[in-house]
């Protein structure tokens, strides 16, 4: 596993905009994926900024969250779309009006990062659900209401 | 030209084709299988690659796992209303049907609903005066039901489908109980099971009923489930015990991924391989007939080796007696392109389909959508009437994957939540949690009835890579389907209101074909339940084939699949074509005084 200190910083900023604990998130085998990915996109200066806009926060409310990178021009759509790629496990691509501002991002586009990323899709989770087609409760589960996890 | 000819050959490896090679195999007759699509459906590991092809891909429509060979195109959700596609539309309304063009066929992708025909929908036209008579009655089908039952596993309690008039055969029961009905089925039933509904001037009490369902589950007596499929080593087919009992993946359509839903490889690896010989990659091209007698003299086809290119050598198949099991469009199109129209005229007309819509809403219980088959129960009660006189008949499949084909959700929820509402972590779980915990869908399937004009032709100017004429569809929805659509729509609204559902039909809907009806727009989708395009009859002027599916107009020819309805009533039709695929096996033995015989040997009863 990749331990250096920017991968711990992104799983920090994972489960903070997630809602979901760090073992849930590494359970998912995607977490490494997910910021290779991201950067691959984006490019090392972009995630750079964003990791250091993070870990400057003094605390991690959402309130700050929404301030300093959501809110952020150039932050803001790359953020948003980690949450989308945790919970769906697609990686959209990023608004031309960023790709103008901040781009080129020559590897953005909407793609699945690896079919396991459909499979791990956090939404699921979320709901008590499981990805269509991937992970069957079993037979006749269904029948009764779903057991939603909390952390 | 091949030099070895069979007893039968068979185009096309979708469950219509599998029946009758199974059968007809036991019984020692030599058989040939043709099939157009390449064999990545008989080893468990080149299964599962097309799975690993649904996850990966970003849209996933029914046909996302099964990508079609070069030389064997099939149509597309995707392309409906583009003008794009394998299909010509003609208009004026879209087709908005697909099949799958694989070894398996379109069951590789079907829900697997195995309701049986009503009696009174094989006697449309003098009980209610519209539509057209089948040849046969619900009575000549009915042991065919069972053994079809048997054959593809299908899941229900015989005291639970006893209704409209349909009888059992005495002591019969499904071979497996039925599919557990689901949470969000139970908390609908337990607001509105016994509440009257109006449809114009007669009110019926409805019931959240379990539908029979090709999935498997718990076996009755001694019925061996049959799971998934593999090849070993030496290349025989065998089943695994993978795949023995459904599991919930809520993905029948477009993959079952452990493959406890019935497709039509499961019949394949039970025939007697001794007698049947597979080739895959084979597209029928040009059926050949005698001028004088009209006897079919043998299949051109076209042989490829890789499904990526456009390269192809053209054999010649012959034996004694031939089936086209191609699907109904597929059928229609290989006489048509072996100019062989039928002196009746009618090969290609009477297309039909269920033209569905979609009634949403928001349950005021939490009901834990996305679990379970994408559906296990319907509501049955508008499928007969004495109102069959004015307007279609429908029935609703009661969806469990929440509002996932109306408006795409889960995924634009998300979307919807981080980018319009902004929100993230916590608040983002409990938002998802409240806006797709309660999501109730309903697909409402419209009876349509055989019209001449609605049909399949081809047109030297469309052809696929391969040179064959690609299908050209004139498809029109009339007002007998239209006004069924509207009592549908009318009587999902005041099952939302007895249920205290919140009416969300419309909002954020996916793009689909419309049809105008009184000033009303209908949103509507195909149900990929072809029929039609080879009537059967009793009377040679009228119809294609007789009520054996054999062909009128080519005695050693038969035709099998829905093609051969004249009507469909409100029933998804693969148990009925598979009723009637084992009746055609039946048939041809009797043409063959020296067969082993079938009943003995195979039919799982
Ligand atoms: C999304 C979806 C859901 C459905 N759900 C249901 C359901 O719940 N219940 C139900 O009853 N029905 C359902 N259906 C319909 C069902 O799939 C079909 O009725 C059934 O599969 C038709 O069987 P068939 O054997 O006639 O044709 P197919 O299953 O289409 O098989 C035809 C075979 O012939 C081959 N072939 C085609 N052309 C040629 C050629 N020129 N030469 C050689 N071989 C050829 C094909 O490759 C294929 O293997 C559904 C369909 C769709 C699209
Ligand atoms: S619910 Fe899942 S396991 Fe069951 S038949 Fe459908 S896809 Fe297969």
């Amino acid at each position: 596993m990749v331990d250096d200190q920017r991968f711990q910083t992104f799983l920090e900023l994972s489960e903070a905009i997630t809602g979901f604990g760090r073992v849930r998130l590494l359970g998912t085998g995607q977490a490494e994926l997910y910021f290779a990915t991201a950067e691959r996109v984006v490019g090392h200066a972009i995630m750079d900024e964003l990791l250091t806009a993070f870990a400057d926060l003094p605390t991690r409310t959402p309130e700050l969250l929404r301030l300093h990178l959501f809110g952020n021009e150039m932050l803001g759509d790359v953020v948003r779309n980690l949450v989308k790629l945790w919970f769906g496990g697609v990686w959209y691509q990023l608004p031309a009006i960023w790709q103008q501002a901040y781009g080129p991002a020559a590897e953005d586009g909407t793609f699945i990062p690896s079919p396991d990323a459909y499979v791990e899709g956090l939404m699921w989770v979320a709901i008590g659900a499981h990805p269509a087609g991937a992970k069957a409760p079993g037979f006749a589960s269904w029948a009764v209401a779903p057991q939603i996890p909390l952390s | 030209m091949t030099a070895t000819s069979h007893d039968v050959v068979i185009v096309g490896g979708g469950v219509a084709g599998s029946l009758i090679a199974k059968r007809l195999s036991h019984a020692g007759l030599k058989v040939l299988m043709l099939e157009a699509g390449p064999e990545s459906t008989r080893s468990f590991a080149d299964y599962n690659a097309h799975l690993d092809r649904f996850y990966a891909a970003s849209a996933k429509g029914a046909e996302s796992p099964w990508p079609p060979a070069v030389g064997a195109p099939q149509p597309d959700g995707g392309d409906i209303g583009t003008g794009k596609g394998y299909f010509v539309q003609r208009g004026p309304n879209q087709y908005g049907s697909t099949y799958t063009r694989t070894l398996g066929g379109s069951t590789l992708h079907w829900l697997g609903v195995s309701l049986r025909m009503l009696p009174e929908d094989f006697e449309l036209q003098t009980r209610c005066g519209v539509g057209l008579d089948w040849p046969i009655g619900y009575s000549t089908l009915s042991p065919y039901y069972d053994q079809a039952e048997h054959e593809m596993g299908v899941s229900a309690d015989v005291a639970q489908q006893q209704y409209h008039g349909l009888s059992f055969t005495p002591g019969y029961d499904y071979p497996m109980r039925h599919i557990p009905q689901s949470y969000s089925d139970r908390v609908l039933a337990a607001a509105v099971d016994g509440t009257r509904i109006a449809l114009g001037d007669t009110s019926v009490a409805v019931r959240v009923r379990p539908y029979p369902a090709a999935r498997n589950s718990i076996p009755r007596h001694s019925y061996q489930p049959r799971g998934a499929i593999d090849l070993d080593r030496r290349g025989n087919p065998y089943l695994l015990t993978i795949g023995e009992r459904c599991e919930g993946n809520t993905a029948c359509t477009p993959i079952c991924p452990v493959q406890a839903k019935y497709h039509a490889g499961k019949t394949l690896v039970e025939a007697d391989w001794r007698h049947l010989e597979l080739r895959t990659r084979a597209v029928a091209s040009r059926v050949l007939v005698d001028p004088a007698s009209g006897e079919v003299q043998g299949i051109r086809y076209q042989r490829y080796e890789r499904p990526d290119a456009p390269n192809f050598v053209e054999q010649t198949a012959t034996g004694r007696y031939y089936v086209l099991a191609a699907h109904a469009v597929e059928n229609a199109r290989l006489l048509l392109a072996s100019d062989l129209p039928g002196r009746s005229g009618l090969v290609g007309r009477h297309l039909m389909d269920h033209p569905a819509l979609y009634a949403w809403g928001r349950s005021p219980l939490a009901v834990g959508p996305f679990r379970g088959p994408q559906s296990s129960s319907g509501i049955e009660e508008f499928r007969a009437g004495a109102f069959r006189a004015q307007h279609a008949a429908f029935r609703f499949d009661i969806g469990n994957d929440g509002w996932r084909a109306t408006t795409g959700a889960p995924d634009t929820t998300v979307a919807q939540a981080v980018l319009q509402q902004g929100l993230i972590g916590q608040s983002l779980r409990h938002r998802l949690r409240e806006q797709l915990g309660n999501q109730v869908r309903f697909s409402l399937a419209v009876e349509q009835l055989a019209d001449a004009t609605n049909r399949v032709s081809i047109d030297p100017a469309y052809r696929d890579a391969f040179g064959n004429p690609r299908p050209v569809i004139d498809y029109r929805i009339t007002d007998y389907t239209l006004a069924g659509m509207a009592a549908a729509l009318q009587v999902a609204r005041q099952i939302f209101a007895r249920a205290g559902i919140t009416d969300c039909t419309g909002q954020d809907e996916l793009s689909f074909p419309t049809v105008n009806y009184q000033g009303r727009n209908f949103a509507y989708h195909g149900m990929g339940h072809f029929a039609g395009t080879h009537l059967m009859g009793a009377d040679p002027r009228q119809s294609v084939v007789d009520s054996h599916q054999r062909s009128w107009d080519h005695r050693n020819l038969y035709l099998a699949g829905a093609g051969s309805f004249p009507s469909m009533g409100t029933s998804n039709p693969t148990l009925t074509l598979a009723a009637l695929a084992l009746r055609i096996a039946d048939d041809l033995i009797a043409q063959f005084p020296n067969a082993a015989g079938a009943a003995a040997q195979c039919g799982g009863l």
